[in-house]
């Protein structure tokens, strides 16, 4: 069998005294860690629709490209000013904010608003030998041994960004971290991100992408995060983006006790996103909540894979996913809950529904609970159904024409999931492309 | 005078099955008609064709609504030209709250109308004001359409419609089905409220005791299909006391 092109890219790419390892006195964590990323991605290989975890994900139209590999460095420059429209719009709908972008590959983070007790670095190998809190985040909570493409991220990664909110800091501002890459070939993409949450520290951190050029962008993207005693961190993953972005992404959140970990998926926008989210809970009084909206149309492709581990008793996870699918677009939600034999009073419940705007929109939905504690309370559900014609025809009967109805509707459908987004601006960007893509945008006045 | 609604000859269908076999009827401005009819009879599509339900197709006659062909409209145009159906099973609507729902449907017909959409203030004085005719608690403003309401607040919920779109012809559908006798009297004290000399109403049922509360001007009784006897509202007494099979007798000798 002959190696993928991607594998063989990547082989291309790690430097061979990292790849053999062998002078162990100049042998560092970062390179350690790359080794192992790239021999599992060497043995994972690309996925294919036989893979359980990969069922209905469909890698096959663009993962044997020629990809061009741009990797992430820091520089000097001055933030540049031209930037994409979605990301304009997702900036703007934040208002005042903190801004990290990488413009292809170019790490333009301004930081003249970043409050005392927030730190911004760049990941190094000197900073994975030396601080202790990255040196236990970076692979701790990523699937390296499971997932391929956290292991093709792990195996490329030089350089990332480090969140690191000092204890007891509020972050007033949100955090915005976009990837803005111009692609007039195919290119690859690989940003590591690494939130380091401490004791009582709260903030919003959002994460979008954005293509330009035309050409494939696949954008592998992992993020891991370590949320201290009584931190509350909300995590915003925003896929608004053009046809040429193909995006995966891994998010991992390790919880401690009385924390929060909040995460929102929402794909708004994008031809292809693959999310995967796990968060575990890992002592007694850790919360996650769970949050996803995907607004798909033609033949857009949202697929989120969320994992919850009840590791300790006394935990409590929220889960809501909801999907509205036009033309002949595919959602997929895969929600697993793990619930650990020690982990008695646990509360997890998760639910999942659809509304299928076109005939040809499919929708894929399997809820897996595994559930070794007896004392726990846990559910879940999942609906998926059509706009009810007899409520279309009571609004038009009062004089609401059927276009305005079914926005109207779709809008009660995902209000219950966008009030969950507590970043206003944002929850109203949400709401304004529904109204777009159901060109109903006069409800909104 | 035009009158406001001309029915001639209709005929409707739903799957192939002929429902409607030529109903004529003619209702004057300021005027109350009944029609009551034993179950199956059409009362029910009769008033689902005139707010253009689309499951029935029309396959002769015509109406003349205000002296337009009502059947060229489309159900939202029709209740923004001043028809209104009130439901016999109002419809849940989740997450659409009551006010939001009657707010964007009365704004529609005030455009359609070329009027500018009511000042929130003012809108929410009229709401209050047009709740209180059917005794409903404003606290149902803010509450999910329909969602969880019992039978006769939704039936209440549609009077209240009703009163705010102002509707020139009202065609109640079974509204006293499920009512309680308190519930009755506030749904056709609100109605009668909204009486006026240059409205009517149509109001379908199949029991005589909510035409104690809404006095009829003409009675008329549907049987398979087509109006087999009007009279005034005593023909209504007459068929509390000896039923439907009489008429459906009469009409049989008559076809």
């Amino acid at each position: 069998m002959s190696t993928h092109p991607l594998v063989e890219l990547a082989q291309r790419l790690v430097p061979a005294h990292v790849v053999s390892g062998d002078v162990e006195s100049s042998d560092g964590r970062l390179d350690a860690l790359r080794r192992e990323g790239l021999r599992e991605f060497v043995r994972m290989g690309i996925p294919t629709t036989r893979h359980e975890e990969w069922k209905y994900t469909n890698l096959f139209p663009f993962i044997g490209l020629d990809y061009s590999y741009v990797p992430v460095r820091w520089s000097a420059r001055a933030a540049s000013t031209d930037a994409r429209t979605s990301m304009t719009e997702v900036a703007s709908a934040l208002g005042q904010h903190i801004s990290i972008r990488i413009v292809d590959g170019v790490v333009e983070a301004n930081l003249t608003n970043v409050p005392d007790g927030v730190d911004i670095l760049e990941l190094t190998s000197d900073i994975v030998e030396n601080d202790k809190d990255v040196a236990r985040t970076l692979g701790s909570g990523a699937p390296i041994g499971s997932h391929p493409f956290v292991a093709l991220n792990t195996a490329l990664l030089e350089s990332g960004i480090v969140i690191r909110l000092r204890k007891g800091v509020q972050c007033e501002l949100p955090i915005h971290l976009s990837v803005e890459t111009t692609a007039n070939a195919s290119t690859l993409i690989a940003p590591r991100l690494l939130i380091i949450a401490e004791e009582g520290a709260e903030a919003d951190i959002i994460h979008s992408s954005h293509t330009s050029g035309g050409a494939t962008v696949l954008d592998v993207t992992v993020v891991e995060a370590s949320i201290a005693a009584t931190a509350h961190i909300r995590f915003y993953k925003i896929a608004d983006d053009s046809d040429a972005s193909r995006s995966i992404s891994s998010v991992t959140a390790d919880v401690h006790r009385d924390a929060t970990f909040t995460s929102h998926a929402l794909s708004i926008g994008g031809r292809f996103v693959r999310n995967d989210l796990a968060i575990r809970l890992c002592e007694p009084s850790s919360q996650g909540f769970l949050y996803g909206v995907s607004l798909l149309a033609q033949s857009e492709y949202t697929d989120n894979h969320t994992v919850v581990d009840h590791m300790v008793p006394h935990c409590h996870s929220e889960e809501l996913y909801k999907g509205i699918y036009d033309g002949s677009s595919t959602g997929v939600f895969n929600g697993k809950i793990y619930v650990r034999p020690q982990a008695q009073k646990t509360t997890a419940y998760q639910s999942n529904h659809t509304l299928l705007l076109s005939s040809k929109a499919q929708v894929q939905a399997k809820p897996q609970l595994e559930i070794w504690a007896d004392d726990v309370k846990c559910s879940h559900g999942a609906t998926m159904g059509q706009v009810d014609d007899e409520a279309i025809f009571y609004f038009r009967s009062r004089g609401i024409d059927e276009a305005t109805a079914k926005a109207l509707l779709t809008y009660a459908f995902v209000s219950e999931v966008a009030e969950k987004i507590s970043l206003e601006g944002l929850r109203e960007l949400v709401m304004r492309r529904i109204a777009r893509r159901l060109s109903a945008e006069s409800i909104l006045a | 005078m035009t009158p406001l609604l001309q029915i001639t000859n209709l005929h409707a269908s739903i799957e192939d099955r002929e429902i409607l076999k030529g109903i004529d009827l003619t209702v004057n401005a300021g005027e109350v008609h009944a029609i009551m009819g034993p179950n199956g009879s059409g009362k029910s599509t009769l008033a689902s064709v005139l707010a253009g339900r689309e499951d029935y197709s029309v396959t002769e006659g015509s109406v003349l609504f205000n002296g337009k062909e009502l059947m060229e409209l489309s159900p939202e145009e029709r209740s923004r030209e001043g028809l209104f159906l009130a439901f016999q099973y109002p419809v849940e609507i989740p997450g659409v709250s009551t006010a939001n729902f009657v707010k964007t449907a009365v704004n529609e017909s005030r455009k359609h109308r070329g009027q500018e959409p009511l000042e929130p203030a003012a809108f929410l004085a009229l709401m209050r004001e047009r709740m209180a005719l059917v005794e409903m608690d404003p606290s149902f403003l803010q509450r999910s359409l329909n969602e969880g309401f019992s039978g006769g607040e939704k039936k209440r919920n549609e009077i209240f419609q009703m009163a705010m779109l102002d509707p020139v012809l009202a065609v109640l559908d079974e509204t006293d089905s499920g009512l309680d006798i308190d519930a009755l009297r506030i749904v056709a004290s609100g109605v009668n409220a909204l009486r006026r000399a240059d409205n009517a109403t149509i109001v379908i049922t199949h029991y005589q005791r909510l035409l104690d509360h809404i006095v009829p001007d003409y009675v008329h009784v549907l049987w398979n299909g087509r109006i087999v006897k009007s009279g005034d509202k005593s023909l209504a007494l007459e068929l509390e006391q000896r039923g439907y099979d009489w008429l459906k007798q009469e009409a049989a000798v008559e076809a």
